[in-house]
C-alpha cells in the first residue's frame, strides 16, 4: 500500500518535472521571440542548415583516396578493405604499373555508399594509408541508388 | 413563417460556428503538440513551415501538415474490404464530431428580443448522448482492422476495441456520483448548477463536490482518446495498430479524430466539472463577490466572459493532455486491464457510495 | 613412387608417441601424424636441402637444434617442436630471413598462402632491428612463358632450382653469386620454357614466383577450392579449382581463378602441365544456361522435368515401328564412366541403334611426362564400357536418320560447316547437349545445357585404365543440368528395363552396377 502510494507521489512528480521544462524553456523561448537576448536559450536546437555543428576530429565522414606526390592514387589495390568491410561495398579490381616499385595500381575502386555502414574498417585495415574518411561531407543523400556508387574520379579529392 | 425561417437559420450558423470551432482546435491542437512536446524536451519544435518567408514561430506548419497529407497516395491494399476500408474512418470521424452539438458554449445571447442558446441542441439527455456516441466510436476501429485484412491491424483493433469498452465502464460510473448530485443529464443544467455557490464562496463545481469521480474521469477518458500512455490501439512505432495499413488523407482523418476526441474530453472535463462556461461569481448582470461588492457589466460583455472562460478552461485540459501525453510511457496491456478493471472500476463505485452516504446525510 | 612399408617404430614428439616409418625424417614422421613443423625449403617431392632452417627442432642427446627436414628418425627418439629453444630459434631464423624481404605483402599474389607470412605471424612479431636499407634487387624479372620472378622476395629455398632440376631435367634457373648478393635467375639468353612451368608459382613457398596468368587477378583469400580432375587430357590429373564465390553487390568478372595440383602419387605426383592449369577457360567462357528450343511442335515448353518424357515418347515411337535402325547418336568421350554406361545400355543393348559415333577433339601432341596425345579425358572408358569408336560418318548419318542425340561442341570443328548442315538437315528430329553457346545449337532443335565435368558427379578411366571418381566442385551455370540425371530418366521413361534405371539414383550406383556387369569396372570399385 506504501509502496503503491510511493509509485503515485513518483508519478505525479513525472509530470512535474515535465512541466518544469515545459515552463522554464516557454519563459525563454519568449524572451526570445519578444526580441530580449538571455543567456538560457531555452533550446538546445541547433538550426541544422544555417548552423552547423563542428565534426569531431574522429569523425567517419565521406571516404577519399589519398594520392602520390605525382597525383597517382596511393593505394596499391591490395584489397584488404574489400575484404574488411563489413558491408562488402568496395570493389577493387587490380592493374599492372610499369614502375616496378609500385607493381600494383587500381584500375577499379568502387565504394557503394548506398551500402556502406561507415564503420571505418577500410580506413583500418589500409596498410598504405590510401583511404581515409575525413573529408568531412556528411551530407550523401542523392535522388538515385547509382549515384551513390562512387569511382575512382570520385574518391581520389 | 419567417419564424422558423429565423430558427432554422440560426441552427445552421451554430452548426457551422461549432464545427468550425473544433476543426481550428483541431488543427491548432497538432501545432500546440508539437511545440508543447518541444519544449518539453528542450527542442525548439516545428518553425520552419512559412509562406513568403514569415514563419512566425511555425504557425502555419499545421497547413502543410495538411497539404502534405491531401497530397500524398491514398493507398488502399488489394487485399483489403475497400468499402468499409474506406468508410472506417469517416465512421471514427463522424461519431467523435458529433458530440460537439450537445456541448454548451455559453450561456444565453439575447438579440433583439431573441434569445439564442450557445449549444447546437440542448439534449434533456445530453451526457447520455455524449457517452453513446463516444462508444459508437470504436466501431471505426474495429471497421478499420477488420477490412484491412491484415493480421496485425485487426490484432491492433481488437486491442482497440477491448481498451475503450474497459474504460467505458469506469467512465460512466464515474459520472453516477455526478449526476446524484446535479440531478439532471441535461448539460446546460448541469453547468447552471455549477454557478451556485457553495458556502457562499465557493462556486458549486464538479471538481469540488465530485474530486474522485473527476480523477476517474480524467483517467478513463484519457484511456478513450488512445493516445500516450494509453496508444496500445495504434503503437506507432513497435506494436503495429489498427490503422497500418491506411495512408493519406484517410490516416490523417484517424489522426484528426484523436485530436478531436481530446478537445471532446477537454471540453466534457470543463462542462462537468470545471463550471462550463461559468466565470467565478459571475451572474447574468456583473460579478458579485463574496466579500461583498459588485462589478456590473453589460449583457455582450458577460456572454463574452463566459464563451472565454470556456474557451480557457477547454485550452487547459488540452494543455494538461498533452503534457500527460510527453511525460508517461505507456503501459503493458495487463497493466492497462488491471488499472481499468482494478483500481478505476472500484474507485468509481466507491465514489458512487460515499456519494450516496454524504447526500443522505 | 610409394616408399615400401618399412618396420614401425617408436620416437616422441613433444613428449606424444608417434609412430615412424624406419628411414624416414624427422618432419615427415611429425606430419604424418599432424604435427606441422615449419619448413620452407623442403618439399615431399624432393630430397630434404636444408637450405632454409625453419625446421629446427630440439632432439634429446644432441647439443645443438637440429634440422627436422634431414634427420633420420632413431628408434625412442625424443623430439621437441615446440620448446622455448626452438620458439627462439625459429624467431631468429625468420627475423634473418626478412632482414632483406620486401614490405610487399599488400601488393603479393601469395599473401594468404604465403608460408613466410604464416610463419612470422605465428612465431615472428619483433619489431625490426635493422637500420640499413634493404638490398635492392630485381623486382619484376620475366623468367618464362608466363612467370615472373622478384628476387627480393626470394628467401633462396631452391624448390624451383630443384623443380627443373629433377621434374623436367631443363635445369633453366640456378642460383647466382655468394651470400647476401646470391639469387635465383635464369642463365643468359634462355627462359623457363617447358609445359610444366606453372609448378613453379605453386611450390615457390613465397611470392617471389608468380603467375601472369593469376597476377593482381584478385587475392587468395577470396578464393574458394573444389576439388576436381583435369578433362584436358586422358592423364587424368587430379587439380584443385579455385573460383571466387562472388560478391553480393559486384559482378566479378569470372568465375575460376586459377588451378593447382592436387597430389596424387598414383597419377600426377605433385604437378600439373601448363595446358591444364592455364586452359581453364573452357569452365567459364560461352556457357549456355538455358534450353533453347529452336523447333519444337504444339505449345510444348521443355523444361528439364519434362524432358525425358518428350525424349522418351519419340524414341518410343521409332521402336514401337520397330525403327530403331532411324536413331542415331554422336557421342564424345568428356561424358563420364556412368554416362557412358547408360548410354550403352540404352541405346546399344535395349534399343540395338546401330548409328554411333563419336565426336572428339583433335589428337594432340605428347609430351612425355603428364600430357598425353590423347585430348579427352575418357576414351579409355568408353573402350572398356564397349563402345567400338567410331568418327562420324555424315553420309551414313545423312542416310534414313529420324532421330539424333547428339552430345558435346566438338562436331563443329570435325567438319565445313556446309557439309554439317547439309547433312542435319536431312534428319527430322535432333537435340544436342552441349554446355556452349556455339553456332552448332542453331542446326538443331533443342539444345539442352549440361554441366562440365568440374560441375558433376561421376568417375573417369584415364589412357593407364585407372578409373578416379570425382564429386562437383563449381555449380553448373543456369539451368545446366548433368547428363546422367536425363539418361537414366529417359531409361525409366523407355521402359524396356525400367526397374533397373529406377535403382540407379546416383553415378555411385551407376558406378556400382557397372562392376557387377563389367569386370573391369569391378576391381576398380573396392
Ligand atoms: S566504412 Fe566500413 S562499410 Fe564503409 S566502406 Fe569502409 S569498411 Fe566498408
Ligand atoms: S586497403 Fe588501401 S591500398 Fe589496399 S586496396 Fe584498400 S585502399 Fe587500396
Ligand atoms: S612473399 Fe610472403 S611475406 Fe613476402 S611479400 Fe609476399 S606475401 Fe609477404
Ligand atoms: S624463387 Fe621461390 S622457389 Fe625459387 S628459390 Fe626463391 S623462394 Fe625458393
Ligand atoms: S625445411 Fe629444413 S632447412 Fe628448410
Amino acid at each position: 500500500m506504501i509502496k503503491a502510494l510511493r509509485y503515485f507521489i513518483e508519478i505525479i512528480r513525472g509530470s512535474f518535472i515535465t512541466g518544469r521544462h515545459f515552463a522554464s524553456n516557454f519563459f525563454f523561448r519568449c524572451l526570445k521571440v519578444l526580441g530580449i537576448k538571455t543567456k538560457r536559450k531555452g533550446a538546445e536546437t541547433i538550426q541544422y542548415p544555417e548552423q552547423r555543428k563542428e565534426i569531431a576530429s574522429r569523425h567517419r565522414s565521406l571516404h577519399r583516396l589519398m594520392t602520390r606526390p605525382d597525383g597517382k592514387p596511393r593505394c596499391v589495390a591490395c584489397m584488404l578493405c574489400v575484404t574488411v568491410c563489413p558491408s562488402e561495398c568496395i570493389y577493387v579490381e587490380a592493374a599492372e604499373d610499369p614502375d616496378p616499385e609500385i607493381q600494383k595500381y587500381p584500375a577499379k575502386f568502387i565504394i557503394d555508399l548506398s551500402r556502406c555502414c561507415f564503420c571505418g574498417f577500410c580506413v583500418e585495415a589500409c596498410p598504405e594509408d590510401a583511404i581515409r574518411m575525413d573529408t568531412g561531407n556528411v551530407e550523401l543523400a542523392e535522388y538515385s541508388q547509382d549515384d551513390m556508387i562512387y569511382d575512382l574520379d570520385k574518391l581520389i579529392r | 413563417m419567417t419564424e422558423t425561417l429565423y430558427e432554422t437559420l440560426i441552427i445552421f450558423i451554430k452548426i457551422v460556428c461549432a464545427l468550425v470551432w473544433l476543426l481550428a482546435c483541431t488543427l491548432y491542437l497538432t501545432w500546440l503538440e508539437r511545440k508543447e512536446s518541444a519544449l518539453i524536451q528542450d527542442r525548439v519544435g516545428a518553425n520552419r513551415a512559412s509562406i513568403f518567408g514569415i514563419r512566425i514561430i511555425g504557425l502555419f506548419q499545421p497547413f502543410a501538415d495538411a497539404i502534405k497529407m491531401i497530397f500524398k497516395e491514398d493507398f488502399v491494399p488489394s487485399f483489403s474490404r475497400k468499402f468499409l476500408h474506406t468508410m472506417a474512418p469517416f465512421i471514427s470521424f463522424f461519431f467523435v464530431a458529433i458530440t460537439i452539438t450537445a456541448i454548451p458554449f455559453g450561456d444565453t445571447l439575447r438579440i433583439g428580443n431573441r434569445t439564442i442558446h450557445l449549444q447546437i441542441l440542448d439534449f434533456n439527455v445530453g451526457l447520455l448522448f455524449i457517452l453513446a456516441m463516444l462508444s459508437l466510436g470504436i466501431y471505426g476501429i474495429i471497421i478499420s482492422g477488420w477490412a484491412s485484412n491484415n493480421k496485425y491491424a485487426l490484432i491492433g483493433g481488437m486491442r482497440g476495441a477491448a481498451q475503450v469498452i474497459s474504460y467505458e465502464v469506469a467512465l460512466g460510473l464515474s459520472l453516477i456520483g455526478l449526476i446524484m448530485v446535479y440531478p439532471s443529464l441535461r448539460l446546460s443544467s448541469i453547468v447552471l448548477y455549477q454557478g451556485e455557490l457553495l458556502f457562499g464562496f465557493l462556486p458549486k463545481w464538479g471538481i469540488f463536490l465530485q474530486p474522485l469521480g473527476f480523477v476517474v474521469f480524467l483517467l478513463a477518458a484519457l484511456a478513450e482518446t488512445k493516445r500516450a500512455p494509453f496508444d496500445l490501439p495504434e503503437g506507432e512505432s513497435e506494436i503495429i495498430g489498427f490503422f497500418t495499413e491506411y495512408s493519406g488523407l484517410k490516416w490523417g482523418l484517424f489522426m484528426m479524430v484523436d485530436f478531436m476526441e481530446v478537445i471532446i474530453v477537454s471540453t466534457l472535463l470543463t462542462t462537468l466539472f470545471f463550471g462550463g462556461w461559468q466565470v467565478p461569481w459571475l451572474a447574468s448582470d456583473g460579478f458579485h463577490f463574496p466579500w461583498g461588492g459588485e462589478l456590473l457589466l453589460s449583457h455582450v460583455v458577460v456572454v463574452l466572459l463566459q464563451v472565454a472562460a470556456f474557451n480557457i478552461k477547454v485550452f487547459f485540459f488540452c494543455w494538461l493532455q498533452i503534457l500527460i501525453r510527453w511525460t508517461y510511457p505507456r503501459f503493458r496491456y495487463d497493466q492497462l486491464m488491471d488499472f481499468g478493471w482494478k483500481l478505476l472500476v472500484p474507485l468509481s463505485l466507491v465514489n458512487i457510495i460515499g456519494t450516496g452516504i454524504i447526500m443522505t446525510l | 613412387m610409394q616408399e615400401k612399408a618399412n618396420e614401425m617404430i617408436k620416437i616422441f614428439i613433444d613428449k606424444e608417441p608417434v609412430e615412424a616409418e624406419q628411414g624416414t625424417t624427422v618432419l615427415k614422421a611429425a606430419e604424418r601424424a599432424g604435427i606441422h613443423i615449419p619448413h620452407l625449403c623442403y618439399h615431399p617431392a624432393f630430397p630434404p636441402e636444408g637450405s632454409c632452417r625453419m625446421c629446427l627442432v630440439e632432439i634429446e642427446g644432441f647439443p645443438k637444434l637440429e634440422l627436422a627436414c634431414s634427420t633420420v628418425v632413431k628408434d625412442e627418439m625424443k623430439i621437441s617442436a615446440k620448446s622455448e629453444r626452438v620458439v627462439k630459434a625459429r624467431k631468429a631464423v625468420l627475423e634473418f630471413l626478412l632482414a632483406e624481404h620486401p614490405l610487399d605483402c599488400p601488393i603479393c599474389d601469395k599473401a594468404g598462402d604465403c608460408k613466410l607470412q604464416d610463419y612470422y605471424d605465428e612465431y615472428g612479431l619483433f619489431e625490426s632491428q635493422f637500420k640499413e636499407a634493404k638490398e635492392k634487387r630485381e623486382k619484376k624479372l620475366k623468367i618464362g612463358k608466363s612467370l615472373i620472378l622478384d628476387q627480393e622476395r626470394c628467401v633462396l629455398c631452391t624448390r624451383c632450382v630443384r623443380f627443373l632440376k629433377e621434374v623436367t631435367t631443363t635445369q633453366d634457373l640456378g642460383v647466382f653469386h655468394r651470400g647476401v648478393h646470391s639469387s635465383v635467375n635464369i642463365y643468359e639468353g634462355a627462359a623457363v620454357e617447358n609445359n610444366y612451368s606453372g609448378n613453379l608459382a605453386e611450390i615457390c613457398p613465397v611470392g617471389a614466383i608468380t603467375d601472369e596468368d593469376f597476377r593482381f587477378k584478385t587475392r587468395s583469400w577470396f578464393l574458394k577450392e573444389g576439388e576436381s580432375i583435369c578433362p584436358l587430357c586422358s592423364r587424368g590429373c587430379n587439380i584443385l579449382i579455385e573460383y571466387h564465390p562472388g560478391f553480393p553487390r559486384f559482378e566479378v568478372p569470372k568465375r575460376v581463378y586459377r588451378i593447382k595440383a592436387r597430389e596424387n602419387p598414383e597419377v600426377n605426383d605433385f604437378w600439373v602441365c601448363d595446358r591444364g592449369r592455364y586452359g581453364y577457360s573452357y569452365l567459364d567462357e560461352h556457357r549456355a544456361d538455358k534450353i533453347i528450343m529452336n523447333k519444337i511442335e504444339g505449345e510444348n515448353v521443355l523444361t528439364w522435368e519434362n524432358i525425358s518424357e518428350y525424349l522418351g515418347e519419340k524414341i518410343k515411337r521409332l521402336s514401337s515401328a520397330k525403327k530403331t535402325s532411324g536413331i542415331a547418336l554422336i557421342l564424345h568421350t568428356w561424358l563420364s564412366n556412368e554416362e557412358l554406361f547408360l548410354l550403352h545400355k540404352i541405346f546399344k543393348d535395349d534399343l540395338k541403334v546401330e548409328k554411333i559415333f563419336f565426336a572428339d577433339l583433335p589428337q594432340g601432341e605428347a609430351d612425355g611426362y603428364l600430357l598425353t596425345s590423347e585430348t579427352s579425358p575418357n576414351r579409355r572408358g568408353a573402350q572398356e564400357i564397349g563402345f567400338d569408336i567410331k568418327p562420324v560418318d555424315l553420309d551414313a548419318l545423312a542416310s534414313g536418320t529420324d532421330f539424333l542425340l547428339a552430345f558435346g561442341p566438338f562436331l563443329s570443328g570435325l567438319f565445313s560447316p556446309k557439309d554439317l548442315k547439309a547433312a542435319l538437315n536431312t534428319v527430322k528430329r535432333k537435340v544436342l547437349f552441349s554446355s556452349y553457346t556455339h553456332e552448332l545449337n542453331s542446326l538443331f532443335d533443342i539444345v539442352l545445357p549440361v554441366a562440365l565435368i568440374a560441375e558433376k558427379e561421376g568417375s573417369l578411366t584415364n589412357v593407364e585404365g585407372k578409373v578416379q571418381g570425382f564429386q562437383p566442385a563449381l555449380e553448373p551455370p543456369g539451368e545446366s543440368l548433368p547428363e546422367w540425371k536425363v539418361l537414366s530418366d529417359l531409361g525409366k521413361e523407355l521402359g524396356i528395363d525400367s526397374k533397373f534405371y529406377s535403382e540407379l539414383p546416383s553415378p555411385e550406383a551407376i558406378l556400382i552396377e557397372m562392376g557387377k556387369k563389367i569386370p573391369f569396372f569391378k576391381k576398380k570399385n573396392d
